[in-house]
């Protein structure tokens, strides 16, 4: 095969953004030296373009569930003796599976023929079966043992499959195992106030070890999403409370301090703890305004501030080598505490 | 019966009993105690809530009298307050300690307060202790005196030895009956100070406060100002005077004069060095005005400042506060020594500078300076060339259509190029941090990136243009990683430097941002 033919195989996967790095330097290299793969890929490029002007096609609920009742298998019974297919009913069955699939897409893009009309009957109810909840958690883990049963036979895209090892975990049965590392996108969809969603986003505060454009805008995210939110989940501001504690990056703190002000209804104490922490030893001036302003937003809501955060605010405001908008501010705070 | 004076019996009987139902139960009870104390001993007193008087006399004897007020919405609260409140009279002849017991976690439904009298030995030393009082007094006491409260009024009368005061909110009242003999240092957070002495007085006074006046009806030699610290000698001099409120005024009245004839120190302040800090001498100040007409100049110590519109040049000096100026059709010129600035459409020139605080500026339409010494800053539409610094936290600029300089100590830097400008001289830097450059695809300039990173695995260079070299070379025990090159045949030069951080120049269609043109 020659070099041409090779990349022009790999440039579909090019447009899908599927292929690796380094698969993807090569094939963009040789485009750009190559005359004919340059035309070659300029029509893929604008059949791609057309492709995503063409208007979607959604196929009717009861196309697609009877294309799927005939393509999934029905449940094994005890007392069935597998068939094995032979190569000739195996050709026949792919066939058949090719031919579902063209009429299902024929039928989806011809649905704006006329309808057929049945002639309306009245629905009857001869039982009722009562439906057993199966609950089924994908878990974001950092390692997970799956039974092939549980993996789609079908692999969708090109994954990247990595650190490839095969086991035999038990010589007894005829079981074996592959393990593997893959990098996937996983999108995860739900309220704000779904446990699963804030301990992900928790996760994703505390846990990132790369610093990277996400982490602030992760956080803004974060305020812009559950200050809106009635009554945010604790996990959140102390996610953001152990930001503004250990992260190194100040343009973080300063952020996770200013989303913890705006998600004061939701503090603990380890969160204002945080904050006086913050107030009495962040080096960045603006990182202690925040502190400052989340504590008088505190105080002014007539939440009971703790001695030692009176005590912080009191020395804060007084602090001679202070920039005068801290004091100002802790003055405030002071100014809005009532007895209890 | 009729009907009417029925009905009049029955609201009358319901009005009644609602006003039991809401009604709180509340007590008082009284203790009195008497102990012997040494002349030169001292009385402490430690009251979290609740007034205190304590007053010299002659003898030898500490007469105590406690009033307990309780205040409970339903009987349960109330024997839990009943039972959790007590006295403690404590210590010996040379030390007396009298002592309010609170449970260490308290029940919001109820409240205490214990209102003490102390009459003592005039030359007893006090130490008074309070959260929350309606005042402290302290009157006829020849010992030293120290108090240190949060809310209320407090008032030194007569008080002759040596005094440490420190009050959070309230006022402090200091009454002379004689001339001043010991030193007085008295503190104040949002506390106004107010001094009364005889007209032939002899001290040294220095008084200190943020966001008031500084006043006095006496006449005041050698007057200095020491940033914003003023010192002056009241008559011959003597014992010093310490004065210092943060947020309140200070007053210094000479007895028998008209407080509405003291001089502030601060309007007719005496000659001195010049200092960047002379803002906080000019009052205090809050303004909000939709429109100016013309020139807009302000100066204020602590002041929080919103214009909606200016329609010439703006020139605002702050010590403290929060800048807002919604539309400048001239120069505009903003310095805080603290506090966030937020700018709108600035049509001249644009420089501001804040000690400390995020600076926002929706379009800076000819360019000009940010500086923050800590904060965030993020420009909308930069139509001129701009210096950004920032001595820790993110820069941000949506729209650059001019050169770029920006610099922080910490933090990210977010560059997004004009569509329509084909090249755009950039130079950035982040000493901890990521940058990130967002050109459009036909971006064309000289590149010159450099990463320094002690974890080369972690930090790396995306760059979404052909024509870059990317060269690794160890620098001590750390690798630098430099990408050079012309990105679609060369341009302006594009000078980047990150630590510890990525460099991402992306190249994506960029939505251009049109300003609206001013009416």
């Amino acid at each position: 095969m020659s070099d041409c033919d090779s990349m022009r195989e790999n440039m579909p996967f090019l447009l899908t953004e599927s292929l690796d790095p380094a698969r993807r330097e090569l094939t963009h290299k040789h485009i750009e030296t190559c005359a004919l793969c340059v035309a070659e890929w300029s029509a893929y490029k604008e059949t791609w373009q057309i492709l995503d002007t063409l208007p979607e096609v959604t196929v009717p609920p009861r196309v697609k569930q009877r294309f799927l009742a005939e393509v999934q298998p029905a449940p094994p019974r005890d007392n069935v003796v597998p068939f094995r297919r032979g190569r000739a009913a195996r050709w026949l069955a792919q066939a058949a599976a090719v031919v579902i699939v063209g009429s299902g897409a024929f039928y989806a893009g011809h649905r704006a023929a006329p309808p057929v009309e049945l002639k309306p009957t009245p629905a009857q109810v001869t039982a009722i079966q009562q439906a057993t909840p199966v609950a089924q958690f994908y878990s974001i883990a950092e390692s997970r043992v799956l039974p092939a049963a549980a993996i789609s036979p079908q692999i969708e895209g090109r994954p990247d499959i990595q650190n490839v090892q095969f086991s035999d975990p038990s010589p007894t049965n005829d079981q074996i195992g592959v393990a593997f590392d893959i990098t996937s996108h996983v999108t995860v969809t739900g309220r704000p106030t779904d446990k699963s969603m804030v301990r992900l986003l928790r996760y994703v505060l505390e846990n990132e070890d790369k610093e990277s454009p996400s982490r602030s805008r992760a956080i803004d995210w974060v305020r812009s999403t559950y200050s809106h939110v009635g009554n945010p989940d604790p996990e959140i501001t102390e996610a953001l409370a152990n930001v503004l504690r250990n992260d190194q990056h100040q343009g973080v703190r300063i952020n996770a301090a200013d989303t913890l002000q705006s998600l004061h209804s939701a503090m603990t104490d380890g969160t204002r703890d945080a904050l006086v922490e913050a107030l009495k030893n962040d080096p960045n001036p603006a990182v202690r305004i925040k502190a400052v302003e989340a504590l008088a937003k505190l105080a002014r809501s007539g939440v009971a501030l703790d001695p030692d955060m009176v005590d912080t605010l009191r020395k804060k405001a007084s602090q001679d080598g202070e920039n005068v908008y801290v004091r100002v501010k802790a003055a405030e705070a002071l100014s809005s505490i009532q007895p209890r | 019966m009729r009907p009417a004076t029925r009905i009049f019996i029955a609201v009358a009987v319901l009005l009644s009993g609602a006003q039991l139902f809401g009604a709180n139960f509340g007590t008082s009870n009284r203790v009195t105690r008497e102990f012997p104390i040494d002349p030169a001993g001292s009385v402490w007193i430690d009251n979290p809530f609740g007034s205190i008087d304590v007053v010299g006399i002659d003898g030898n004897i500490v007469y105590i009298t406690a009033d307990r007020v309780v205040t409970a919405p339903d009987q349960a609260s109330f024997k839990e307050a009943a039972d959790g409140v007590a006295m403690s009279f404590e210590g010996d002849t040379k030390v007396r300690l009298v002592r309010t017991l609170l449970p260490p976690t308290r029940n919001a439904r109820w409240s205490v307060a214990v209102n003490y009298v102390l009459r003592v030995p005039r030359s007893i030393n006090v130490k008074i202790g309070s959260k929350f009082a309606d005042h402290l007094r302290v009157a006829q006491i020849n010992g030293s005196v120290t108090v240190n409260g949060f809310a209320g009024t407090l008032i030194m009368e007569g008080v002759i030895g040596a005094s440490a005061v420190s009050m959070v909110n309230g006022k402090i009242i200091y009454n002379y009956t004689q001339r001043p003999v010991s030193k007085a240092q008295v503190q104040a957070v949002n506390a106004d100070i107010d001094i009364y002495l005889p007209t032939n007085s002899n001290f040294d006074w220095v008084a200190n406060t943020l966001n008031g006046d500084i006043l006095t009806t006496f006449p005041v030699h050698s007057g200095r100002f020491t940033g914003a610290i003023f010192h002056g000698v009241i008559g011959t001099g003597g014992p010093t005077i310490n004065t210092e409120t943060m947020m309140g005024r200070i007053l210094l009245q000479a007895r028998g004069t008209d407080p509405r004839q003291a001089q502030s120190m601060r309007v007719s302040a005496p000659d001195h060095q010049r200092v960047p800090s002379d803002v906080m001498l000019q009052p205090a100040k809050k303004i909000q005005l939709p429109f100016v007409n013309g020139d807009f100049t302000f100066a204020a110590s602590v002041a929080d400042v919103t214009v909606g519109e200016v329609r010439g040049n703006a020139r605002v000096e702050t010590g403290a506060g929060e800048v807002e100026l919604g539309a400048v059709f001239g120069q505009c010129n903003v310095t805080s020594m603290g506090g966030p600035l937020n700018l709108g459409d600035v049509m001249g020139s644009l420089f501001a500078h804040t000690g400390a605080g995020d600076i926002l500026v929706r379009a800076a339409r000819m360019g000009g300076q940010l500086t923050t010494d800590g904060g965030l800053i993020r420009v909308i539409v930069a139509g001129g060339p701009m210096t950004l610094r920032s001595g820790g936290g993110d820069i941000i600029v949506r729209q650059a259509s001019a050169a770029m300089d920006a610099e922080t100590a910490s933090g990210d830097i977010t560059i997004t190029g004009d569509p329509a400008q084909k090249t755009l001289k950039v130079t950035a830097r982040t000493l901890q941090g990521n940058l990130i450059l967002n050109v459009s695809p036909r971006f064309a300039a000289d590149i010159d990136a450099t990463i320094l990173t002690s974890d080369p695995d972690v930090n790396e260079m995306h760059i979404d243009f052909n024509g870059i070299s990317v060269r690794r070379e160890q620098v001590g025990n750390k690798t630098r990683i430099r990408a050079t090159g012309k990105i679609n045949g060369g341009g302006e030069r594009v000078e980047l430097y990150a630590e510890e951080g990525d460099i991402h120049i992306s190249a994506q269609t960029i939505t251009p941002i049109r300003l609206a043109n001013p009416k």
